[in-house]
């Protein structure tokens, strides 16, 4: 029988042929994976700012056939193609009860039918709410109805009164306060009569405040959705509004362009799923920024001693594959050693021994930033010093024996030579291990990362760093944004945008790092 | 004239030790159980060129490196016997190893400056010994590179990296970078195997001069060169010293029979 079927790959250049072909195929296949991914995280997370335009549709909710609503669309399920009859978008929309957005699948046919609803605006309250509605009146005490051509000059009379009250806040009743806490704190007798005139301004000023926001409460804008029910809000919790049926590209993209400093300068509002990430993005950098402190000299010391220094027998070879082998340890096992050596057993210990009275309440064996930046330094600590060891294995014999020749003692020639001509494998290490620290969450949580810390790690408060403190951190805020989204609207859109930073956050540390090798690498590589 | 009376012979057998700048007694070294030197003995002139020659593999460069100790990075070499610099037996275990260095210049068969700026190259020692005067460093710089016959050549892009220098203005950067701690002594190994002619020629010159100012060692294969440049020679063979006497003797009329064998050519 003819096997020639079932072997078309007779001889070997054609066997070899074949075996390209399919590597060729799979790292092709694994390419366009990876670019999907990111091509979608893209698209997802930059969308996430472009102001969509928003169309009128009919949906059945609530069990009726079909109700107004306003709503955009946020791409097709899977990877349907526009003018696919079966196809399905995901909408998100407004609808009066709860007039919050939602997010729908809906069917094609619904889609064709749909018009631009020129005069419905997209409106962000300071809260972090958005509605899609249509701005119909503005009031103002008993004139209802005014035109809404009048919005600015209401913004404006809005804003005078808001600052009313802050210098009020600031000036009068702030040292107001302050005066009355520390005349009670003292003897109330023999002040009294200076503590009744204290009390009586602050009434007299307070009383004021709340009759100016009464008045600024008076500014109100009426909204009406698609199925012309109407909600009133306060004109001083309204953030932003916008008409993206009127505007063109060039208004778009310069609206999109403050979205986006937006998302990167405020925090994150209802529950991570709206508003900015700052504090976050913060947490990350500076969780990163405080590791790369942490893991550079240890690591290099390590390296320099098992390399340089270390007898060279059976115990340093069993070291060098212990460390090689750490790097692969499951980052969430690190996480719990954090957890339970550095803020347990060494956390807890140094609270007992210097902060003995505030026991049980402990003040440094709790997860903080500092033992986050030391965990994430441990996990990266085999990356840095097989990276370093490689570096100072590629130093030639010849430079190490000019400078012993000199009159260099060991010492001297590792700082000298030996660290600054590894200094480029180093760098490389140190790149490895920014790159795993800034993408790694899970033992974060463990240690310290939270998803909503008051304060920001740094502040103007002494010791201005914060080193104890928890801090958010991106890939925490994903990972709960995510969950949250599951049951809101919003989030999804918030949660490809933060992915989208951090793999820029990433990519620029990576970036940084990768520049400054190459700098001391054309430095201290001879040419030869 | 003047060469002649530089080339004024001292009677090896009777040097006295002011006139001895190394002095080695019954020098034995073994590379784990490979011996490698056996039982040398010579006294090396101060102020003169001395040549190494012999066979690859002999112990030429082993035993230079004993002058200054470069063997103690193999932690397989086991030496015993004197070495005698200054008074002072340096194989002694209390023996200061780094300043040793610093008074024993070495410069290698491959020019090895270091990935910095040829100022800092020759700064480099001086800085290792505390000296960081900028006024000082300068005028160091300048003598060394002038001593070294690099001056002409370089004093326009000291702060240029090293690399950009050819690889004998290299090899005498490498000099200059010794000779700027004014070391006693100075060990060349192979310093111009690695050199064109025109090159070698350079040093060769540089070495005349520089015999003045320090005992010059140099390990070379090349036979006319060790004629043309040294005072005395000492052939080994098999990590033994068969021979050692003025260059001229050892050339014309060598004693031993192993010693015309290689000088001619016959092996080797
Ligand atoms: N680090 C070392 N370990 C073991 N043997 C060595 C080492 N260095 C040199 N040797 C041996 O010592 C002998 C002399 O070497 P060397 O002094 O370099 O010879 P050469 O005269 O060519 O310079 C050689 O046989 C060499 O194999
Ligand atoms: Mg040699």
């Amino acid at each position: 029988m003819d096997k020639r079927w079932f072997y078309p790959w007779r001889n070997a250049a054609q066997r070899q042929t074949l075996v390209i072909s399919l590597c060729a195929f799979f790292t092709a296949g694994l390419l366009l994976g990876l670019v999907g991914i990111i091509l979608l995280i893209f698209a997802r997370g930059g969308g996430y700012f472009w102001p969509e335009d928003i169309y009128e549709f009919g949906l059945p909710i609530d069990n009726k056939p079909e109700v107004r609503v306003f709503g955009e669309f946020q791409g097709s399920q899977g990877l349907a193609s526009l003018g696919d009859k079966s196809a399905r978008y995901w909408l998100v929309y407004s609808h009066s009860n709860p007039p919050y957005k939602r997010r729908a699948l809906v069917a094609a046919h619904r889609v064709q039918n749909a018009d631009i609803a020129r005069h419905a605006a997209r409106v962000l309250l300071h809260d972090g709410r958005t509605f899609l509605a249509k701005p119909v009146f503005l009031n103002k005490h008993d004139e209802r109805g005014r035109v809404l051509d009048k919005l600015p000059a209401y913004q404006q009379q809005v804003q005078r009164l808001t600052d009313q009250i802050e210098t009020i806040r600031d000036i009068h009743l702030g040292p107001l306060h302050r005066k009355i806490s520390t005349l009670t704190l003292k003897d109330s007798q023999t002040n009294s009569g200076e503590l009744l005139a204290g009390k009586r301004a602050f009434e007299r000023w307070q009383s004021k405040v709340i009759q100016l926001e009464a008045t600024r409460g008076q500014y109100t804008l009426t909204l009406e959705f698609a199925d012309t029910n109407t909600i009133t809000v306060p004109l001083n919790q309204l953030k932003q509004l916008v008409y993206p049926g009127q505007l063109n590209q060039v208004e778009k993209l310069w609206l999109t362009l403050g979205n986006i400093w937006q998302f990167l300068s405020q925090p994150p509002q209802q529950a991570n799923t709206a508003g900015g990430i700052f504090p976050a993005l913060f947490g990350t950098v500076l969780m990163v920024f405080l590791m790369t402190l942490i893991v550079t000299p240890f690591g290099v010391l390590a390296a320099v001693y098992l390399s340089e220094y270390a007898p060279r027998n059976a115990v340093t070879t069993a070291i060098r594959v212990a460390v090689a082998n750490m790097a692969g340890v499951p980052s969430i096992v690190y996480g719990v050693f954090g957890l339970g050596f550095f803020i347990y057993g060494i956390g807890g210990q140094l609270d007992e021994w210097l902060f003995g009275d505030s026991l049980p309440a402990p003040t440094l064996g709790t997860p903080g930033l500092f033992w986050a930046s030391l965990t994430m330094a441990l996990l990266t600590l085999p990356v840095v010093i097989v990276a370093t060891e490689e570096g100072l294995r590629n130093v030639p014999a010849e430079i190490k024996a000019g400078s012993y020749a000199l009159g260099a003692t060991k010492a001297e020639t590792m700082w000298h030579t030996v660290l600054p001509m590894a200094s480029p494998g180093i760098m490389t290490g140190v790149i490895l291990a920014i790159a795993r620290a800034a993408g790694e969450v899970a033992p974060l949580m463990l240690v310290g990362a939270v998803k909503f810390a008051p304060n920001l790690p740094v502040d103007s408060e002494f010791p201005f760093l914060h080193l104890e403190r928890q801090f958010m951190h991106l890939g925490v805020l994903i990972y709960d944004g995510a969950f949250h989204s599951q049951t809101q609207t919003s989030g999804a859109s918030m949660m490809f945008a933060a992915c989208l930073l951090l793999l820029l956050v990433v990519f620029i540390l990576n970036i940084i790092a990768v520049v400054l090798r190459n700098k001391l690498r054309k430095r201290y590589q001879k040419e030869t | 004239m003047l060469t002649l009376f530089e080339r004024e012979t001292l009677n090896l057998a009777t040097l006295n030790d002011e006139q001895t700048a190394i002095r080695v007694e019954q020098l034995n070294l073994a590379f784990d159980k490979k011996s490698v030197l056996s039982e040398i003995s010579m006294r090396i002139p101060a102020n003169r060129i001395v040549a190494l020659i012999g066979q690859s593999g002999c112990g030429k460069s082993t035993l230079i490196s004993c002058f200054n100790r470069m063997n103690d990075f193999y932690p397989q070499c086991r030496y015993e016997g004197k070495i005698i610099i200054d008074g002072r037996n340096i194989n002694h275990r209390n023996e200061n190893v780094a300043q040793l260095r610093a008074r024993v210049g070495m410069v290698f068969q491959k020019p090895n400056p270091f990935p910095m700026s040829i100022f800092d190259n020759i700064c480099y020692g001086l800085r290792l010994q505390g000296v960081t005067q900028r006024r000082q460093l300068d005028e160091a710089v300048e003598q060394a590179l002038k001593d070294a016959a690099l001056w002409n050549e370089v004093k326009d892009r000291l702060f240029d990296p090293a690399s950009v220098l050819s690889g004998g203005q290299q090899q005498r950067l490498v000099i200059a970078r010794a000779l700027a701690l004014k070391p006693e002594i100075l060990l060349l190994d192979e310093p111009t195997s690695a050199l064109d002619p025109l090159t070698t020629l350079h040093i060769e010159e540089l070495m005349a001069q520089l015999k003045k100012r320090c005992t010059i060692v140099i390990v070379t294969h090349n036979m006319q060169q060790a004629a043309r440049v040294s005072d005395y020679t000492a052939f080994l063979h098999q990590g033994r010293l068969i021979e050692y006497s003025d260059s001229d003797t050892l050339f014309t009329t060598p004693r031993k029979k192993q010693t015309e064998d290689y000088i001619t050519g016959r092996y080797g």
